[in-house]
């Protein structure tokens, strides 16, 4: 340290630098491998009991995973088919929400148990819950 | 039964060869029969480093399609007594390596040997994938640099979900970081990660810092595991990582910079 060191602005060091820019690009990749892994199982076996019961289209369905710090969400939308009975132009959408607190953590923790809250009829029936 | 230690870090070059010959000849040293297998099918290299490369006759792909008995494919160290060396083949390619191959010769060994230190190569591939496969105990080998962190972290995810004991529902693998090519200088200077940043990022406990060190480079010209080189920083430094391994508490060493007096500024004798 010379003593022009003190009126010279320091540049932001790399190492900082570095350190803010792995934060941002690991938090993106950890969050991408969480999903893939059990998701497309899930949709699919959530799916299969919903139409057991009720006539959908399989290609209007949304399903989505939001891993939070103490909150997680998992999003099920699916746009129901118009009653016969019903208006024409009716549309209805189902939200189920799952929420638990599970880390955001690395691959694979398909040990939690997914509670799956639907009010009585499908239409809105969004539940969130914390634990 | 023995236990299995895979050195693994997705990234090539940040010292894995280097860690496990010096790892496997520590434990060695501290009375545990061990064995070192190279796992890099094709980039042979573990032979060179542990400066056995003239004797070897047979290797592990050998043992694996039974042209050769593992007795046959072993190579004894000839300064330390507990230590073994299981060379790779220098022309297959990783094909070679099968699942079943791999634990017929992990089993094997097993039943002899104390620890099995698997060397593994570079990348997410099948020859990394069979290093890991079926470890007990993961050594994460990182240099304090973005892409090694980086790849680090795919590595740790793969061990969470790629792993026998992943897989079969067992206790996980446990992973610990071995940070090397460690500058403390250039630490202080800002122009590298601190310890401290690299654990923070991976988040998993620290087993050592090697320190960026010339006598690496001279211990492998000379086919000597550097922790033999117990004048330098790096062979101390793992040194002490084996005992942490071993669960005693040694405090980190070589993670700040030294500060040189005027005798070894004028010799200029960097460990």
């Amino acid at each position: 340290m010379s003593i022009f060191s003190f009126f010279r602005s320091a540049p932001r060091a790399s190492a900082v630098q570095a350190k803010e820019r792995l934060q941002i690009v690991m938090a993106h990749e950890r969050a991408g491998r969480t999903g893939p892994d059990y998701l497309p199982m899930l949709q699919q076996e959530l799916l299969a009991v919903i139409a057991k019961y009720i006539d959908i289209d399989q290609n209007k369905v949304e399903v989505k995973l939001d891993r939070g710090g103490d909150c997680s969400t998992l999003e099920l939308n699916i746009e129901l088919p118009a009653r016969e009975a019903a208006a024409k132009a009716l549309k209805e959408s189902a939200k189920l929400a799952v929420a638990g607190n599970r880390p955001a953590a690395k691959d694979g923790d398909e040990s939690d148990a997914v509670k799956l809250a639907a009010g009585g009829s499908l239409t809105n029936g969004g539940v969130k819950k914390r634990r | 039964m023995g236990k299995i230690i895979v050195m693994t870090s997705g990234k090539g070059g940040v010292g894995k060869t280097t860690s496990s010959a010096a790892f496997a000849t520590g434990l060695a040293l501290r009375g545990f029969k061990t064995v070192v297998i190279d796992f890099d099918v094709g980039l042979r290299n573990l032979d060179l480093i542990m400066g056995c490369e003239r004797r070897v006759v047979f290797d592990f792909i050998n043992v694996i399609n039974g042209e050769a008995k593992l007795s046959q494919a072993l190579i004894k160290d000839k300064r330390i007594d507990n230590l073994s060396i299981l060379p790779t083949s220098q022309t297959r390619d990783k094909d070679a390596l099968t699942r079943e191959g791999v634990e017929k010769v992990l089993n094997e060994l097993s039943k002899d040997f104390d620890y099995i230190v698997c060397d593994s190569p570079a990348g997410i591939e099948r020859g990394a994938l069979m290093a890991l496969y079926f470890a007990d105990h993961a050594v994460i080998v990182t240099n304090p640099e973005v892409s090694s962190v980086r790849d680090s972290d795919r590595i740790l995810g793969v061990l969470a979900s790629r792993s026998r004991r992943a897989e079969q529902g067992l206790e996980p693998v446990t992973q610990q970081l071995l940070l090397t090519r460690y500058d403390p200088e250039r630490v202080e200077r800002g122009e590298m990660l601190k310890v401290d940043d690299v654990l923070e990022i991976l988040a998993i406990p620290l087993l050592g810092v090697i320190p960026e060190s010339q006598a690496v480079l001279r211990a492998s010209n000379v086919g000597m595991p550097v922790i033999l080189d117990e004048a330098s920083n790096a062979g101390q430094a793992y040194l002490d990582s084996v005992s942490r391994f071993l669960g005693e508490d040694v405090e980190h060493r070589f993670v700040t910079p030294q500060k040189k007096g005027l005798f070894s500024r004028l010799l200029r004798r960097s460990a």
